[in-house]
């Protein structure tokens, strides 16, 4: 082959310098992904944060990949194993926690899951309907590093980042008051309840309050706190005296405060402060008295309806009450007669004073012998007699009235042996029960129980929709989902509507109609046929899955 | 394998550009090519050093190309990446088995083989082996035809971020590995080209001083 070319024929290559050989530019490539790949397991590595473990009672919806810690609605780690633990009775989900929240990671951090969920005082977790459930965290106030948790049950009541202050209060029971029942301020929720413990010696419950920032500010040595849980009806003199804080109250127990209107330092008081827990507003209210004079009074007429603690009025205003009743036979004329012994509190009079006058007044109430004096001279001189009046409507009850009748035949005060007996005059008792038992009815009327129960039915049915539902999303996993999303709002405006109706039902309970009430049930019957919908979506979802994507069949997606 | 006459053994080179053959002017300096002015090349310059390198590369860039994430999908505010692994773990756990395999097949084997491949090419070419000569070649020539066809993740991946953003609902959005993924596709490629088939042919012949 080779001599049959004529190699000189062949054209002759030119020739030029020769270039220096060196290590070729070539090898900058792998350099370079090297440096690259290198780069990014540093990056990695620098930016790997700690592992955490969480002990719960179970991780209902935590999965391992998936499911992501969130504080402040910003995901701060992700759950990469979730397993059961301690004789299997626990769940521990171990946890990524991201290179910037390294330091949130403290010992009294708190985690817990979040679900959907309906209580009765509002909807919470409805955006992991769609996302899936997620792991809750509360940053804490420790600085010691730790990595082991304990989740919580329940998400914590009160953000620790939420300014306010926290007060202690002590009740002789608890009532219906629970953990999360609201704290009213002029009928305003101002704060919550966070626990709840009995005193070490049994005698009584300490409650512990959260009042936000900047309602704490109200919150002063004086101020009175009371169980606003229910329907306060008081049938006093005053009339028929109804007072709710609202609905939600009236099923899971409130506590409201105010301060008197008398208090006269007004400064806020130390977060140490211990207050007592009143059983109603009226107790609350009502002036610790400094000081008290006994009286009594004689009376012929019948004392039925008179009872100890009735109160005692001049000009309307309480003055005392009724210290004890009884009956008092003269031994000579062997009369029988009403023996009433009253308590007079004449500071209580002082403090409705003109502000000019009350000062003298103050003075004069200070010394009993002035004040004896004086009494003598309103009794002798302008007719101030005690009479028996007839203050409930509803019961008939009577209470002592001070008036002055100057056409009486004259007496005067008897500084007895022990108490000083008061002149009197008959009463004039009228009978109001007709009047009484209308508004009676109308209180009975009321279907508190019904109410209570219908919500918690609705709501506990509506709960277990949401959790078909969840688990529903869950499973159809990375769905699109055309036909639930209005399925979820006509809930959240069901539940919505339920809430507003709550909110507004105690000004108009006891209207002429009780609008509230049909309000109520139509919004419950609302939120029952929103669950029954949603349920009714979540069985054909289970059977056809994928109509997700495509729609019903028969009807465009 | 008997030993025809080579080009280079005669003194002879082939300009790569315009085809004329021309004498060597030396066995060392071959010189340029007297119509069209090229240099003139008995076999590819440094072919072995650059493949080299290329492989090297690669080698690297295949690690973060199967560690890292290649795509990230967003379903309601939360987004999951997936690794290539996890993706066929994936299709073979769902029951899609014939699926898992393609991706396990065009995804890890074919760039891991191609590796492989020239990384045996190159070792051989070293160590003047000379058997199986036109075995060898074979798998040069395959290793050169499959590698446009490897892409085949990176093309899924591109396709599927540009078709899937329906957000808020759902969104595809691609992850860093994809790069190394593309970057091993190519730099294979590329060491293919680079190296010089020619060069397992030599080692049957006389020693060849102008390898490397
Ligand atoms: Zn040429």
């Amino acid at each position: 082959m080779a001599d049959a070319l004529d190699s000189n024929t062949l054209p002759q290559a030119t020739l030029t310098p020769p270039r220096r050989s060196r290590i070729s530019a070539i090898w900058l490539i792998p350099l370079l992904a090297a440096a690259v790949a290198i780069g990014i397991a540093v990056n990695r590595i620098l930016n790997e944060g700690p592992t955490i473990s969480i002990l719960f009672q179970s991780a209902e919806g935590v999965e391992a990949n998936k499911t992501i810690i969130k504080y402040k609605d910003v995901k701060i780690g992700q759950v990469t194993a979730v397993e059961l633990h301690q004789n299997y009775s626990k769940v521990m989900v171990t946890a990524r926690i991201d290179k910037h929240a390294e330091g949130l990671m403290v010992e009294d951090a708190k985690f817990w899951v979040v679900q959907p969920q309906v209580t009765l005082s509002g909807v919470s977790g409805l955006s992991t309907l769609l996302s899936g459930n997620y792991i809750g965290f509360e940053m804490g106030k420790s600085s010691k590093p730790q990595r082991h948790f304990t989740g919580l049950k329940v998400a914590p009541v009160i953000p620790i980042d939420q300014p306010g202050r926290e007060f202690e209060l002590t009740a002789s029971d608890l009532g219906s008051v629970s953990v999360g029942s609201p704290l009213y301020f002029r009928r305003l929720q101002v704060g919550q309840v966070m626990t709840y413990q009995l005193a070490p010696d049994g005698n009584s419950v300490s409650i512990s309050v959260f009042v936000n920032a900047p309602f704490d500010h109200f919150v002063s040595a004086q101020t009175r706190f009371w169980n606003a849980s229910g329907v306060d009806v008081s049938l006093g003199d005053g009339g028929l005296d109804v007072r709710t804080q609202s609905l939600v109250s009236l099923l899971v127990g409130g506590i409201a405060f105010a301060t008197p209107s008398s208090a006269v330092e007004p400064a806020p008081a130390t977060a140490d402060t211990t207050f007592v827990l009143y059983a109603d507003r009226a107790t609350a209210m009502k002036q610790p008295e400094t000081i008290s004079r006994h009286y009594v009074l004689y009376f012929t007429e019948s004392l039925r309806g008179l009872t100890v603690g009735a109160p005692v009025t001049l000009f309307g205003l309480p003055a005392g009450e009724v210290a004890d009743v009884g009956i008092d036979i003269d031994p000579a004329t062997t009369e029988v007669r009403g023996r009433v012994e009253i308590v007079a509190y004449p500071e209580r009079l002082v403090s409705d004073m003109h502000t000019e006058q009350s000062s003298s007044a103050q003075a004069m109430v200070q010394n009993p012998e002035q004040s004896h004096a004086f009494f003598q001279r309103l009794v002798m001189d302008r007719g101030l007699r005690a009479q028996l009046r007839s203050g409930s409507l509803l019961t008939g009850q009577l209470f002592v009235a001070f008036d002055f009748f100057p056409d009486a035949p004259k007496a005067e005060v008897d500084w007895g042996p022990k108490m000083p007996v008061i002149p009197t005059v008959p009463g004039t008792v009228t009978n109001l029960e007709d009047k009484v038992s209308d508004i009676l009815a109308k209180v009975d009327k009321i279907p508190f129980e019904t109410i209570g129960s219908e919500v918690a039915q609705t709501l506990l049915a509506l709960n277990e929709a949401i959790k078909d539902i969840d688990k529903a999303v869950n499973r159809i996993d990375k769905g699109v989902i055309p036909e639930l999303k209005p399925a979820i709002s006509a809930v959240r405006s069901a539940m919505m509507s339920a809430d507003r109706v709550l909110k507004n039902t105690d000004a108009t309970l006891l209207g002429k109609d009780a609008p509230g009430q049909l309000e109520l049930r139509d919004a419950l019957q609302e939120v029952s046929r929103a669950a029954r919908s949603l349920r009714v979506l979540t069985d054909y979802l289970e059977r056809n899955p994928s109509s997700l994507i495509r729609g019903k069949n028969g009807e465009k997606p | 394998m008997a030993a025809a006459l080579t080009a280079a053994q005669a003194g002879l080179i082939g300009c790569e550009h315009c085809g004329l053959l021309v004498r060597a002017a030396s066995a060392d300096e071959p010189g340029h090519c007297p119509r069209c002015g090229s240099p003139l090349e008995s076999r590819r310059r440094q072919s072995i050093e650059r493949t080299w390198a290329l492989v090297i590369a690669a080698a690297i860039c295949y690690i973060p190309a199967n560690l890292l994430p290649v795509l990230g999908t967003t379903t309601l505010g939360s987004t999951e990446y997936d690794t290539i692994m996890g993706g066929v773990v994936f299709l073979y756990t769902s029951g899609s088995w014939p699926l898992a395999l393609i991706v396990l097949i065009a995804s890890v084997m074919v760039p891991l083989g191609k590796l492989i491949a020239l990384g045996y090419l190159l070792i051989s070419v070293q160590r003047r082996s000379s058997s199986s000569n036109r075995e060898r070649t074979r798998l040069y020539r395959m290793v050169e035809f499959i590698g446009r066809w490897s892409m085949l993740d990176v093309f899924v991946d591109t396709f599927t971020v540009a078709l899937v953003q329906l957000s808020p609902l759902m969104a595809v959005s691609p992850g860093p590995g994809v790069m190394f993924f593309a970057a091993v596709v190519v730099l294979t490629m590329i060491a293919a080209t680079t190296f010089d088939p020619r060069l397992i042919w030599d080692a049957g012949g006389e020693p060849e001083s102008r390898i490397g």
